[in-house]
């Protein structure tokens, strides 16, 4: 029941909230997360964003985004915390794990293939830059995760 | 180009109907073969968080495309409505506009 898993948390502060609400937050985050054995990988601040729509009164929010890795455990007490806490007026918790593999595979699977036809075809199995349109594209699928996110 | 196309087209239609009987079989007609817009750019994972990518198809009442419209494969449309729906609860794009 503890596997570990790759998830996705965005959590939307409201406009108003100060930086040291929004840095409070984060270490609340970190703090559940090293709790379940958990760790945040990495955190991006969108800073403040235009709501599509209104939730409650607010018309702005503040975007934050953790990239985590625990168990599902971890995610129900990041859940239930973050539907308690007055700051964050809206959160999004995705485990991301395993759409990323499907679309490594996905990815390598294509790439495979080309050079399988192009080999069938007599030519080089790499594309020149010239050739393609994204030019940098590397075997492995490791590096076009980057792009993906 | 397209106007000659159709052009011809009417002058088919005509013949057939000269023609009639003679077993000048089906009109060859060309439909544009429509790709899946994210096989053509090898697009492999949907981001619910790039508002740009799915802005291309959110129609102005904000509802989800149907895939006659929208063009997507079956796997893409299916990721496609997913991401729809986690931006939509994140406020990034609206459930209704009116």
């Amino acid at each position: 029941m503890n596997i570990e898993r790759q998830y996705e948390l965005v959590y939307i502060a409201g406009p108003d909230s100060s930086e040291a609400e929004i840095a409070d937050l984060h270490t609340q985050v970190e703090q559940i997360a090293a709790r379940f054995n958990g760790r945040i990988e990495k955190t991006e601040n969108w800073g403040k964003r235009k709501l599509a729509y209104e939730i409650g009164r607010h018309r702005e929010g503040v975007y934050v985004l953790e990239h985590l890795y625990g168990t599902g455990e971890m995610t129900k007490e990041l859940d239930r915390r973050l539907k308690v806490s007055d700051v964050v007026i809206r959160h999004l918790i995705v485990r991301i794990d395993e759409d990323l593999e499907v679309a490594t595979r996905a990815t390598t699977r294509r790439k495979e293939e080309s050079v399988r036809r192009r080999v069938a075809r007599g030519l080089p199995p790499e594309p020149d830059p010239s050739e393609r349109r994204g030019g940098d594209d590397d075997m492995d699928g490791d590096g076009g995760m980057e792009d993906m996110r | 180009m397209s106007e000659e196309r159709g052009g011809r087209g009417g002058g088919r239609g005509r013949d057939k109907k000269d023609d009639k009987g003679k077993g000048e079989g089906r009109r060859t007609f060309s439909r544009r073969r429509r790709v899946c817009k994210f096989c053509a750019e090898k697009i492999d994972y949907i981001n619910y968080k790039d508002v740009r990518q799915l802005a291309g198809f959110i129609p102005e009442r904000g509802k989800l495309q149907p895939r006659r419209i929208s063009g997507a494969c079956a796997t893409h449309q299916r990721k496609l409505q997913t991401a729809i729906a986690r931006a939509r609860q994140l406020a990034l794009i609206p459930y209704v506009t009116d």
